[in-house]
């Protein structure tokens, strides 16, 4: 991993530190230092030749100001800062803004309390509207570093007197490894599923014995303890970590506080799933992996007790068993860690803020699944909808579903940013990126499909669709909505290829069903298909496209 | 306070103990360039308390005269 740090202040020692690490990354060496934006703008510079994949941006805003403290002064030259940084951009590396923490002598004696919040939101806002218009920046949280430092530890004016060196020994040592954290960030596939044990963990002492004993859970001593364990969990829920229940209680008990007492941050509806009963818990991990069709690997396995632990770890070995902290002070903290370690994202999309919701009216699917007599009148029950939406208003979500999707992904090409984008803007790439929805809720942007037209036969390259989905004869659905497309344009054959993956065995004989023959073995272990448009069969799913689906409720309606 | 003054600065400098003496000279180590010194200095006041005035600071050229400012 190639990465670039760019500032207006001297940084060489953040720098010779990254690069003395000992780790993978290699570490652009500027030339010079203070020279950010001429780096950025010489197309010709040596950071443009080192082409790193991410660059990180630590401005120092008093610096840019040049100690200006006139609000007016100051919108315009953050605007001319970001103006000619957004020109500069390139689309292959990710950026890192640092958002601003201003500091300089003269602030101590300035009367007017809140102008350096006020000049440091100028810079915030217009960071935020950056990141809004370019996917591939994103913002550092600097301010936030200095702030748990304190600013008196974490600049110094000698050392800025000495060779314009603004952050002190211990505040580089933090910017290093907040550094280190947002690569590992960028670079490892998140974990998805945060899986509970309750008495001990998420209150203090037994929900079978709260009638004598009633468990810790409140607003002073061990009980805010735990109050605050649930804080932080509920924070990372909103953000798209689904958790689950895995506990040995009556399950009536545990409802009673879960529903009920008053303290009580985590509601039912908090969780895709839960599993209270008296069964092993490895058992039922493996079940709730079933039901929301995710590998092991996707779980994280919080409990207090070293013997459940260790017979998780043992029997599931990819599940992750973090260790539980012996103070109940540490409880949050501790979970604060195992969110970065495990499942902090660079970017929440809509997606992930809505996830809990989708996968909860998935367990409710599978209800219906179970009642309904059969599985076609189970499809046809659910009155699922599919609609196209407009691949470069969801980009985001579009390099998720290519690069994160290993089950139900025909070929396992991953993109970068760059390639994506070209791909968008390239004419002879179709793209179709399709939207589901069903009576218990939207499923969101689940599929995507990509066609080379470039060639005298136009192949499908890529074939994605989230795991949530999966199960339903969608693909039946969309594939037959390509073909369509495919033809309209005036092709008379279509090609799809099959890669083998460790993953992807579900998807393998999906173009034989759908009735295309085998034509090539690839070298890789590949297979080429092809259909002729006037031989696509009539394919059985209970699929309704969007548009019709609309019609259907206004005819309603009149 | 030598050898923590010492192994400080080795520790900045990245390089094996007893790289550093009280008699070297900072032109004769390799690492100890101009951007190191500057930290060795915030360091000594972050880590030490040992203060040495700026001045005095972008003057100096060798460990005997960093310890006798030291006292």
């Amino acid at each position: 991993m190639k990465i670039g740090l760019l500032s207006n202040t001297n940084m060489d020692f953040v720098v010779r530190q990254l690069r003395q690490g000992g780790t993978a990354l290699s570490v652009y060496e500027p030339e010079g230092y203070g020279n950010e934006l001429g780096m950025l703008l010489d197309g010709d510079s040596s950071y443009h030749a080192f082409a790193p994949e991410i660059t990180f941006i630590i401005e120092d805003l008093m610096e840019l100001l040049g100690h200006d403290l006139d609000l007016c002064n100051a919108e315009a030259k953050v605007e001319s800062w970001f103006i000619e940084a957004e020109s500069a951009l390139r689309t292959d590396s990710i950026y890192y803004i640092s958002d601003a923490y201003l500091w300089g002598p003269e602030l101590d004696v300035v009367q007017e309390s809140g102008r350096k919040a006020a000049l440091e939101q100028i810079w915030q806002k217009r960071l935020e509207s950056c990141v809004l218009r370019h996917a591939n920046v994103r913002i550092l949280p600097y301010r936030r570093m200095i702030e748990k430092l304190g600013e008196e530890a974490a600049f110094s004016l000698k050392m800025w007197y000495m060779g314009r060196i603004l952050l002190s020994g211990e505040a580089q040592k933090r910017l290093c490894a907040c550094i280190l954290e947002t690569v590992e960030t960028e670079t490892r596939t998140p974990r998805k599923v945060l899986l509970l044990d309750l008495d001990n963990t998420l209150w203090g002492g037994l929900a079978g014995e709260a009638l004598q004993d009633p468990v810790k859970l409140s607003e002073e001593h061990t009980g805010l303890a735990y109050k605050n364990l649930q804080r932080v969990i509920l924070q990372m829920q909103r953000q798209g970590v689904l958790l689950g229940i895995v506990s040995k209680n009556n399950e009536e008990d545990a409802m009673e506080i879960l529903t009920g007492h008053p303290h009580m941050i985590l509601r039912p509806q908090c969780f895709a799933v839960k599993k209270i009963n008296w069964k092993q818990k490895h058992e039922n991990i493996l079940e709730i992996a079933k039901e929301l069709n995710l590998g092991e690997d996707s779980f994280v396995f919080f409990d207090d007790s070293p013997a459940e632990r260790a017979l998780v770890k043992e029997l599931l070995p990819e599940v992750a068993v973090p260790d539980f902290p012996e103070k109940a002070e540490d409880l949050a903290p501790a979970m604060i860690k195992i969110y970065k370690k495990y499942f902090a994202k660079p970017v929440l999309t809509g997606e992930d803020l809505e996830k809990t919701a989708q996968y909860a009216a998935n367990a409710k699917r599978n209800e219906l699944k179970n009642a309904a007599s059969n599985f076609e009148e189970y499809l046809r029950q659910l009155q699922i909808t599919l609609g196209r939406v407009e691949p470069g208003l969801f980009s985001g979500r579009m390099a998720q579903l290519v690069n994160k999707t290993n089950q139900f992904n025909l070929t396992t090409k991953r993109y970068t940013q760059l390639q994506l984008q070209q791909m968008l803007e390239d004419k002879e790439k179709r793209i179709y990126l399709y939207r589901s929805a069903d009576r218990f809720g939207d499923n969101g942007v689940i599929a995507v499909v990509i066609v080379d037209t470039s060639g005298e036969i136009p192949v499908v390259e890529e074939f994605a669709m989230s795991c949530r989905v999966m199960g339903r004869r969608l693909e039946y659905a969309i594939m037959t909505d390509v073909e369509q497309d495919i033809k309209t344009a005036g092709f008379r054959c279509l090609r799809g290829l099959y890669l083998p993956t460790k993953k992807n065995k579900p998807v393998a004989e999906l173009y034989r069903q759908l009735g295309y023959r085998p034509i090539q073995e690839q070298p890789d272990g590949g297979t080429v298909y092809e259909i002729e448009m006037t031989q696509i069969p009539e394919r059985v799913y209970y699929v309704v496209k969007e548009a019709e689906a609309d019609e259907r409720k206004s005819n309603c309606v009149d | 306070m030598k050898e923590k003054v010492i192994a400080l600065i080795e520790e900045i400098l990245k390089v094996p103990s007893g790289t550093v003496t009280e008699e070297t000279m900072i032109e004769d180590v390799e690492q100890w360039d101009s951007l190191a010194h500057v930290m060795i200095i915030g360091a000594l006041e972050e880590k030490l308390g040992i203060s040495i005035p700026l001045e005095e600071a972008i003057e100096l050229t060798g460990m005997k005269e960093l310890l006798e400012k030291i006292g």
